[in-house]
């Protein structure tokens, strides 16, 4: 994946660096805002990790000509801790996540993870999640490259939960999905979750709960 | 905002204005009348005067009266504005004497001088004429028979009388209003001097002079001198807060960063890769804690020195907790805790609030919750409603806070015997600040067998209720 | 539309201009003989050209008839019967002047601003000069007492002074010395006893005494006396030095005038500083204005008789003698006075 930074603190810079290209990405680090924007209208990236604090100019504008721009890249704000203001005006204006300083490397790959993930899933009509490879189109799924047969309810959990790859998935939106907007009971969900849980043993995959929120598919700690 | 509503001078200018105006109006009435009178009295008496003195030249020649006209009669009521004279003798059959202008006296006029002194005013070839009539009695030898005497004269003296002294009224009264105003206008100086006084002490005072106010000010003035004085001390009482924190957060700070000083030092003394791993290790913990530390003081500071009720809007409390927690299961800190949400009730609950404000609570309250508790212990958050209010709460299974602790749990760097090394103790005193901008009440209580329950009590907001 | 419009247009420019080019008229009524007050006439005349001056010499009476009964006002009133013009002015006949002349005129010569005195004529005795060669000349009223008493044979139808019944002026004057002292009835007397003619006029009794018919006069109009001294040196003309009265000419504007503006301007003219120099100057009426310096002023003869100038006062007062009360009393008390020994002819009716 080609990475664009966006960060004048030069050890931040380095460790963000560092810390994604052993993910695999080509990164590409810039200090200056204009360098970034000049970046961005010749080249093509996966994922921009924007500071908004640029010596130059503010990150909101450049993510807003890119959005106006019609430019869908995932952008990741990074906004220092009392800078509400600016994450809610970059949600607004387009930005996919944001994360706060001071933040845990661990923390910003995870997200990061995330977003490559979406905006993968989002370039073919594959959605994918470590083994698990759903042909929305179609309707079929492949585990490890082997058919699976799902009843319908099933399948449609299974696609919101992929979905939401890496995040949780909210009680009410796969409710929706799998009932349609009929009264449910509070149970109903848990039954095709459990059903699903016991498809997925042994394939390195699993389904967590949490509580009164939703589930998350992720992979199983090794 | 401080609006200029108008002037107190120019109020009580304007109320005087009016007051003196009716007043001088009535006075100014009264003083046209008295003056009118007045001068008709002075002629009056002057007709009189004239009357008199042709009843004294009035003679009897055997059964007829004569009179000869005394010239001084005629100059006398000619006055000395030079009225046109007119004077009639009759007697006591109504039949003419002696006269010098041919005027028609009412007979009603005649009979009514019979019995007493008359006054006339009547109009006579268009002029203006005023006449007197009396009767004498008039004695001679042979014969006693009354004699009426008519005199008269034009007004202009009258008028001219009048009119003079209805002016020297008028302009008395213009020139009292004029000094009584210029007197009032020192007065009002005078009487508002405290204020101006006060207003330059304030004026004099450098901008951040919080020291009591000392000044002499009259009664009326006393509550807001007092005002300003309690003013003064809070602002004096938040500043000493103020330095009271600083100091501790100063103090705070230093410890770690103490620290992290001196395992670096020794690290780089040795040459160990291990010691550095380990060192390392310890500095990577400190730091996080130090700039976690310097985040929350900082949320602290902002809190304490906010005073803008405005930014609370109406929201939907259970909207704004199912996100905050949906969004801090998701975080990798969390991600060795059961964090959870119980059962909303399904009654709309809107309070009046600041959603950062309350983000930040929960925030403290879910990373206080993480912090205190081992792996795996349950966290759930809720809402509930009461009659009157929502109650908002977070409990876990951890190890708990023991009793007496709980009363200073919400108190700035206060560990309550929780130790533990990632805490700063501000966590829950960030909490306390923010439920009081709510107007919400803190309460933290034990769980049975063993736990932390933190309830918060919120005002409903009116209009949904 | 038009054509009317243009019609009255030229209607409106040819009256006025007529009225422009005719001089205004104007009429004045006066008990003052025309030869007397010709030079005033003359220097009003040359000062206002556009006034076409009408001047009618009358008797008092006749005057005082005019302000009532005539069928057109006349636009000036004079005469010397101080009392009847007062009596038309209280009657409200006169019309007030309210110019700048009038208003500086002195206060005891006008009344209302609406009549003014504005000659100072004083009331002499006049004598033939051979009368000195016989006996003492009257100086004072008291000197004619004493002269008519011891002289009384002498004198005897040679003495001459108005009639108070016919005469306006006349009765006036007797009226004042009346008041001034109950020793006038002496002196009334005393004429009776000399027999006495009584004369409808100053005039009259100036050529009398010319013409040696008379060798003694009473109450005479000094203007005119002097100014025939002047010219019949036979004849002594005394301010008497005890008293000497003074009457004052009185001109007012008729309330019905129908040339008022004109009327004012010769009143103005009368009062201003030229009219009485003229006055002063070039007539024998002597001049009421104090600034005015000359050989008739009321100064010089304040200067010459002192103190004793005896002015009628120009007030209400006059009043008094007009009515007929009183003046009948008066003239009865005069019959008496007078006629104690004989009776007193009757004569045309005239006054001046």
């Amino acid at each position: 994946m080609r990475l664009l930074i966006a960060e004048d603190d030069p050890m931040i810079a380095r460790s963000l660096n560092s810390a994604l290209t052993a993910l695999g990405n080509t990164v590409d680090t810039f200090s200056l805002a204009s360098q970034a924007r000049t970046a961005l209208q010749n080249d093509r990236f996966d994922l921009v990790l924007l500071d908004l604090g640029l010596p130059d100019g503010d990150g909101l504008d450049l993510l807003a000509e890119l959005r106006d721009r019609g430019d869908k890249t995932p952008v990741l704000i990074l906004t220092a801790r009392d800078g509400i203001e600016d994450r809610v005006r970059g949600l607004d204006l387009g930005a996919d996540d944001y994360l706060a300083k001071p933040f845990s490397i661990a923390e910003l790959e995870a997200r990061v993870r995330a977003l490559l993930r979406r905006s993968q899933q989002r370039s073919d009509n594959h959605l994918r999640f470590g083994a698990l490879c759903l042909d929305s189109s179609v309707g079929s799924v492949t585990l490890e490259g082997n058919p699976l047969e799902l009843p319908r309810r099933e399948l449609r959990l299974l696609e919101g939960l992929i979905l939401n790859g890496g995040n949780i998935a909210p009680r009410e939106m796969l409710e929706s999905r799998v009932f349609g907007f009929g009264e449910v009971g509070s149970n109903a969900l848990e039954v095709y979750v459990s059903r699903l849980r016991k498809r997925l043993q042994g394939s390195g995959l699993r389904i967590r709960t949490f509580r009164g929120l939703g589930y998350r598919l992720e992979e199983e700690p090794s | 905002m401080i609006h200029i509503d108008g002037s107190l001078k120019v109020r009580l200018a304007i109320l005087l204005l009016v007051m003196v105006s009716i007043l001088g109006t009535l006075l100014m009435i009264e003083a046209y009348f008295a003056t009118q009178r007045a001068a008709q009295r002075a002629y009056d008496s002057q007709l009189e005067a004239a009357a008199l003195t042709i009843a004294e030249a009035v003679q009897w020649e055997g059964a007829d009266p004569v009179v000869e006209i005394p010239a001084a009669a005629l100059q006398i009521l000619a006055t000395q504005h030079q009225e046109r004279v007119f004077y009639t003798v009759l007697d006591h059959n109504g039949d003419r004497l002696s006269t010098n202008l041919d005027i028609d006296l009412p007979h009603t006029s005649r009979q009514a001088a019979a019995l007493a002194p008359t006054w006339l005013d009547l109009v006579h070839k268009d002029t203006e004429w005023r006449l007197h009539g009396q009767e004498y009695d008039s004695a001679g030898w042979e014969i006693q028979s009354p004699v009426q005497i008519w005199v008269g004269h034009t007004l202009r003296g009258r008028k001219a009388l009048a009119s003079e002294l209805f002016d020297r009224a008028v302009i008395r009264f213009l020139a009292m209003v004029l000094l009584a105003a210029t007197l009032m206008v020192l007065a009002m100086r005078v009487a508002l001097t405290p204020m101006r006084q006060l207003r330059h002490q304030l004026r004099r005072r450098q901008a951040d002079d919080i020291r009591p106010l000392d000044t002499r000010v009259p009664e009326e003035m006393r509550e807001m001198a007092e005002a300003l004085d309690t003013l003064f001390a809070r602002q004096r009482e938040s500043r000493d807060t103020l330095l009271r924190f600083t100091a501790d957060a100063s103090h705070q700070l230093k410890t770690p960063l103490a620290g992290l000083q001196s395992t670096s030092e020794l690290a780089l003394k040795s040459r160990s890769p291990d010691v550095w791993y380990q060192a390392l290790e310890e500095v990577h913990g400190g730091t996080q804690r130090t700039s976690r530390l310097a985040g929350q003081l900082l949320s602290l500071a902002r809190l304490r020195h906010i005073e803008d009720t405005e930014a609370l809007v109406p929201l939907d409390l259970k909207e704004l907790l199912r996100s905050t927690v949906l969004e801090w299961a998701g975080r990798e800190v969390a991600i060795d805790h059961d964090l959870g949400l119980s059962a909303l009730p399904s009654t709309p609950m809107t309070i009046r609030g600041e959603p950062w404000g309350l983000r930040e609570l929960l925030g403290n309250l879910i990373d206080n919750a993480i912090r205190y508790t081992p792996a795996g212990s349950e966290i759930t958050l809720g809402v509930e409603s009461c009659s009157d209010h929502c109650m908002l709460f977070i409990e876990d299974d951890g190890p708990g806070v023991d009793p007496e602790g709980l009363s200073r749990l919400f108190q700035p760097f206060e560990r309550v015997g929780r130790q533990d090394t990632e805490g700063s103790g501000l966590g829950l005193a960030i909490v306390d600040s923010i439920a009081k901008r709510h107007d919400a009440e803190l309460h933290a209580r034990e769980r049975l067998p063993h736990g932390l329950r933190i309830e918060l009590h919120f005002p409903l907001h009116e209009e949904k209720c | 539309m038009l054509r009317s419009w243009v019609l009255t247009g030229l209607l409106f420019v040819s009256l006025t201009s007529t009225k422009g080019m005719a001089a205004t008229q104007l009429v004045v009524e006066a008990a003052l003989d025309r030869q007397v007050v010709a030079p005033l006439l003359a220097a009003f005349e040359k000062a206002h050209p556009e006034i076409e001056l009408t001047y009618h010499d009358r008797t008092t009476l006749e005057v005082d008839l005019l302000v009532e009964t005539s069928s057109q006002a006349p636009d000036i009133v004079i005469s010397s019967a101080m009392p009847w013009q007062m009596n038309r002015v209280n009657e409200g006949y006169a019309r007030r002047i309210d110019s700048q002349p009038a208003a500086q005129w002195p206060e005891w010569a006008k009344w209302r601003n609406e009549i003014f005195g504005f000659t100072f004529e004083p009331i002499v005795m006049a004598y033939r000069l051979d009368l000195a060669s016989y006996m003492l000349p009257p100086q004072t009223h008291a000197d004619l007492h004493t002269l008519l008493r011891s002289q009384q044979e002498s004198l005897k139808g040679k003495v001459t002074t108005y009639s108070p019944s016919e005469s306006g002026i006349g009765y006036t004057l007797f009226q004042q010395d009346a008041r001034y002292t109950a020793k006038f009835w002496d002196l009334v007397k005393a004429l009776g006893n000399a027999e006495a003619t009584l004369e409808l006029d100053t005039q009259s009794m100036l050529e009398g005494l010319t013409r040696g018919d008379y060798w003694l006069g009473y109450n005479l109009l000094g203007s005119y006396a002097m100014v025939w001294a002047q010219q019949h040196p036979e004849i002594i003309v005394q301010v008497p030095q005890d008293y000497a009265l003074v009457v004052m000419r009185t001109g007012f504007i008729h309330r019905d005038a129908p040339n008022p503006e004109a009327a004012e301007k010769f009143m103005n003219f009368l009062l201003s500083r030229d009219g009485q120099h003229v006055l002063a100057g070039k007539t024998p009426l002597f001049s009421v204005h104090p600034d005015i310096i000359g050989p008739y002023t009321a100064q010089r003869l304040r200067d010459q008789v002192g103190d004793r100038l005896y002015p009628i006062t120009l007030n209400a007062s006059l009043l008094a003698f007009v009515d007929p009360q009183r003046r009948d009393a008066f003239m009865a008390r005069w019959q008496r006075e007078f006629n104690q020994q004989r009776e007193l002819p009757q004569g045309p009716e005239s006054r001046k």
